[in-house]
């Protein structure tokens, strides 16, 4: 009789395709919306703590604070002060010109790290030596942004001449490198950006002021407690400058301040994701009850020719639960190849994360909603007498 | 002859949504032996779709007795009476009631099913007797694909292929031609010959003059009974156009 029950099941859903489509709908649409809205939260904020550690080491950073504009500059001496601690100071000054390329001028922000501090990473070519920082070597590296719009896409960037205005004044550097890209949800190396040796700086912007920095990057390795080394620097700097002529911001900071933006963001998520399951659920309900005047009158007819109460709840059960199954199924394939698909389209998302808690949550509330709602009014149905059921309007 | 039905005291209420009470049924007696053909005649409205459907299980009265083959009904379970609507009865609504979305072969196999016949011999049987109503041609067919008459033979055929002792008939000739009607009278009378009971409601004489008996109702009650004289007897040729 089981048996028999599921092919009459499923032949009621042949029959009836417009309802069971709708059915299906509903579910796939409860299970789809949970999955991926829940799912993203998860995704974005691994994409996001992900992208500050592509950042590298630890940074401290230190620079005069915005309010006091006349706050003296740091100095190669408070490098070399800072640098019995475990970290490496960088030495960073930065400008903005213009870089052309046959007709092709674009706008450029320069900076100039020296050769034995740099941290850029290359994605092609090389970046410079301590050689061509003691030469001042008309040498630069671009960001893949700046090497896209600055050449023709079958021009290898490598080894040109870019011409560099610089305060009125041009000078001709050679292309070494294409900096790595690591995401652009920081910045970092993305922007019409290049940068250049220290010394080669100095060389070409004239105002520049030797052996003084506004802001000084630190970076520090990842097993150094950032905090105690942090109240070293301040102290250090205590003692050399004026009271309150600097501020200190660290990346492990600022990994705290992105976990509180990823918890709203995934409760925000997580709240849509739960509306979602009550439409889709409310869609489920609804289909099932429209059909319920319907379904009654069947009821009372299979009761009429002698189908006993549990042999009919049997069939609707198995209605519900091929119908939700299914729907929760192709919910969750649909769901998971969104999932890699956004994922494969938003750079700054690198990984797929998909918490099974959320497809058994989402896929249980879906299926106890159309059993639920497809049942009850199935067993009501089924305690009317067959004429009763069959008169139904 | 023993009595298959015992009908004592019926009475059928509807309360209506405003209150108001209908009595279908006043407290009818009615008895009918094993193995008679009778037919149901009476006004519009006066009780013999009421009284067929509690003859055939399909609803409780609200007073009376009512014993089908000895067994009083009311103690019965609700999965006891379908299991007797299901061997000992076949049904023939006046509304046909067939199941819209499937053929017109499901539709009568579907009995079957419920007493667990296996498919196979289910499909056979199911087609023996449409073809028995005239319906070999018709039977992919869905009940909106189907003439009204086509539709009531569908119900005759689902009502006899559980081969059922008691066969209740709410008007099934009501919207035949006469020739198909005389053919489905001559299949009544060999199921009648085959010692089965047989009840059925008409408005017709010409219809009722088949039968043994009329049983006549009004306003709830069963006027009287009269033994049909003049007795016509159809044949089933097995030839319906
Ligand atoms: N579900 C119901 N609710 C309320 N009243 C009903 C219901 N079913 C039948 N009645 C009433 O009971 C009475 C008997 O109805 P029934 O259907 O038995 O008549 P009938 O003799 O079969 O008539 P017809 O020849 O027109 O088919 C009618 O007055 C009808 O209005
Ligand atoms: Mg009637």
């Amino acid at each position: 009789m089981f048996l028999e029950n599921i092919r009459t099941a499923i032949t009621a859903l042949f029959s009836n395709r417009m309802r069971s489509l709708l059915t299906l709908l509903g579910v796939v649409i409860g299970v789809f919306a949970v999955t991926t809205t829940i799912s993203m939260g998860a995704i974005a904020t691994a994409g996001i703590t992900g992208e500050l550690e592509d950042f590298g080491s630890q940074k401290i950073i230190v620079f005069t604070p915005r309010d006091k504009p006349l706050a003296a500059n740091f100095t190669d001496n408070d490098i070399e002060a800072l640098s019995r601690l475990p970290l490496i100071v960088q030495k960073v000054q930065d400008t903005a010109g213009f870089a052309k390329y046959d007709d092709k001028e674009i706008q450029l922000s320069l900076s100039a790290v020296s050769a034995d501090t740099t941290d850029t990473k290359i994605a092609r070519g090389r970046i410079y030596n301590e050689q061509d920082e003691a030469y001042a070597s008309k040498v630069i590296i671009l960001t893949q942004d700046a090497v896209q719009n600055l050449f023709d896409k079958d021009v290898d960037p490598l080894g040109k001449e870019i011409t560099l205005t610089i305060a009125n004044s041009r000078t001709v550097f050679t292309v070494i490198g294409i900096e790595e890209k690591s995401g652009g949800l920081l910045g970092i190396g993305t922007g019409d950006a290049g940068t250049i040796p220290l010394s080669s700086f100095y060389s070409v912007v004239p105002y520049a002021k030797k052996g003084e920095y506004q802001y000084l990057p630190m970076q520090v390795d990842l097993d150094v407690n950032v905090d105690d080394l942090v109240s070293q620097v301040k102290s250090i700097l205590e003692r050399r400058r004026e009271k309150d002529s600097f501020s200190i911001n660290t990346i492990k900071g600022l990994l705290d301040a992105f976990g509180n933006i990823t918890k709203i963001l995934q409760s925000i998520l997580g709240g849509i994701g739960a509306v979602s399951l009550l439409v889709g659920g409310i869609g489920i309900l609804n289909i099932m009850l429209v059909s319920v005047t319907e379904r009654t009158r069947e009821i009372g007819l299979r009761k009429a020719l002698g189908a006993k109460k549990n042999v009919i709840m049997q069939q609707f059960m198995i209605e519900a639960v091929v119908l939700t199954v299914i729907g929760g199924v192709i919910g969750v394939i649909f769901a998971v190849a969104s999932l890699y698909l956004i994922v494969a389209a938003v750079p700054f998302l690198d990984k797929v994360i998909i918490n099974p808690m959320v497809i058994i949550m989402a896929f249980g509330v879906s299926v106890a909603t159309g059993i639920i709602f497809g049942v009850w009014p199935a067993s009501r149905a089924a305690s009317l007498s067959p004429i009763e059921a069959l008169r139904f309007e | 002859m023993s009595s298959v039905i015992e009908a004592r005291g019926i009475k059928k209420i509807y309360t209506l949504e405003g209150g108001l009470k209908v009595h279908a049924l006043n407290g009818l007696d009615l008895v009918v032996e094993d193995g008679q053909y009778a037919a149901i005649m009476g006004p519009s409205g006066s009780g013999k779709s009421t009284l067929l459907q509690i003859l055939g299980c399909l609803d409780v009265p609200s007073e009376g007795s009512y014993k089908l083959a000895g067994q009083e009904v009311a103690d019965l379970s609700e999965d006891e009476l379908s299991g007797i609507r299901n061997k000992r009865i076949g049904f023939i609504f006046q509304a046909y009631n067939l199941l819209g979305r499937s053929t017109a072969l499901q539709n009568v196999a579907l009995p079957l099913m419920y007493r667990g016949t296996k498919a196979k011999e289910r499909n056979r049987l199911a087609k023996e007797a449409l073809e028995r109503v005239g319906l070999a041609d018709r039977m992919g067919h869905q009940p909106n694909q189907l003439s009204g008459g086509q539709k009531q033979r569908v119900a005759i055929a689902r009502a006899l292929a559980t081969d059922p002792d008691i066969l209740l008939a709410d008007e099934p000739t009501g919207n035949l031609d006469s020739k198909t009607g005389d053919e489905i009278l001559g299949l009544f009378q060999e199921l009648h010959e085959e010692g089965r009971t047989i009840l059925m409601v008409t408005h017709e004489e010409e219809v009722a003059k088949h039968c043994q008996k009329i049983i006549r109702i009004r306003d709830g009650v069963v006027e009287r009974i009269e033994e049909v004289k003049d007795r016509q007897m159809a044949t089933f040729t097995g030839d319906i156009p």
